[in-house]
């Protein structure tokens, strides 16, 4: 019986890393042929989130039931899932951080845009300190 | 349970997409128009690095290599701190 439940653990784990392999192609893909910085946000999230927080959890699974790596597997497991879940806090808020710096010094053009509401605040902020 | 003969036929194969995906941003990082681009492209590199060496820790039965995984993560995110605070202040620190 835990044998089984070994192996559909082990499984998990497994599909796991493999959507993570997937998920981590695309967005490596994605980084390279998408045109321009804001665009290219979302292909780094599919490749930090999918690619980065699924396999981790996936290792930490097949780790658990591995019993080749002797009793230090349970420090495997909890260093994996340490790092995926500061993985996943650290990756939005750097990018955001990233995305937030690049729209306020101008670097790069906003090229799709249909609005632009952080723009227009910063104007009517800049008119209204013009007018004191 | 030993995993041992699975692992050792099915993990080289995801290894050769994360080799690929490696290259794929290391050729963002070499092209990229604008430091910010080249800042997210180092990002998602130092994620996957994590990750590869969780995985090799699987491959080799090493247990000491994943506490490099969890510096590789902080690490990217102070380098992101670092390069959205030069650009909105135009200084580093304080």
């Amino acid at each position: 019986m835990l044998e089984v439940v070994e192996w559909i653990v082990f499984i998990i784990g497994l599909i796991l890393v493999t959507i993570g392999a997937i998920c981590d192609l695309a967005g490596a893909l994605g980084l390279v042929r998408f045109p321009n910085f804001f665009v290219r946000l979302h292909a780094a999230t599919v490749g930090t989130i999918g690619g980065a927080v699924i396999p981790l959890f996936g290792v930490a699974l097949i780790s658990a039931v591995s019993s080749q790596l002797g009793p230090f597997r349970w420090a495997v497991a909890g260093g994996a899932i340490i790092a995926a879940f500061l993985i996943m806090i650290i990756a939005p808020a750097g990018s955001h951080a990233l995305a937030y710096a690049a729209h306020k010094a101008k670097i790069v053009p906003v090229e799709p845009k249909v609005c632009d509401l952080l723009e227009e605040h910063e104007k009517r902020k800049a008119k209204e300190a013009e007018k004191k | 349970m030993d995993t041992t003969y699975v692992l050792d036929i099915y993990l080289p194969i995801i290894f050769a997409v994360f080799l690929v995906s490696f290259t794929l941003y290391i050729i963002r990082i070499v092209k990229g128009p604008s430091v910010v681009d080249m800042a997210l492209a180092v990002d998602c590199l130092a994620f996957d690095l994590a990750v590869f060496i969780g995985l090799l820790t699987l491959y080799f039965r090493t247990p000491f290599l994943i506490i490099g995984a969890i510096a590789l993560a902080l690490w990217a995110y102070i380098l992101d701190i670092y390069i959205a605070k030069y650009f909105v202040r135009k200084e580093v620190g304080e």
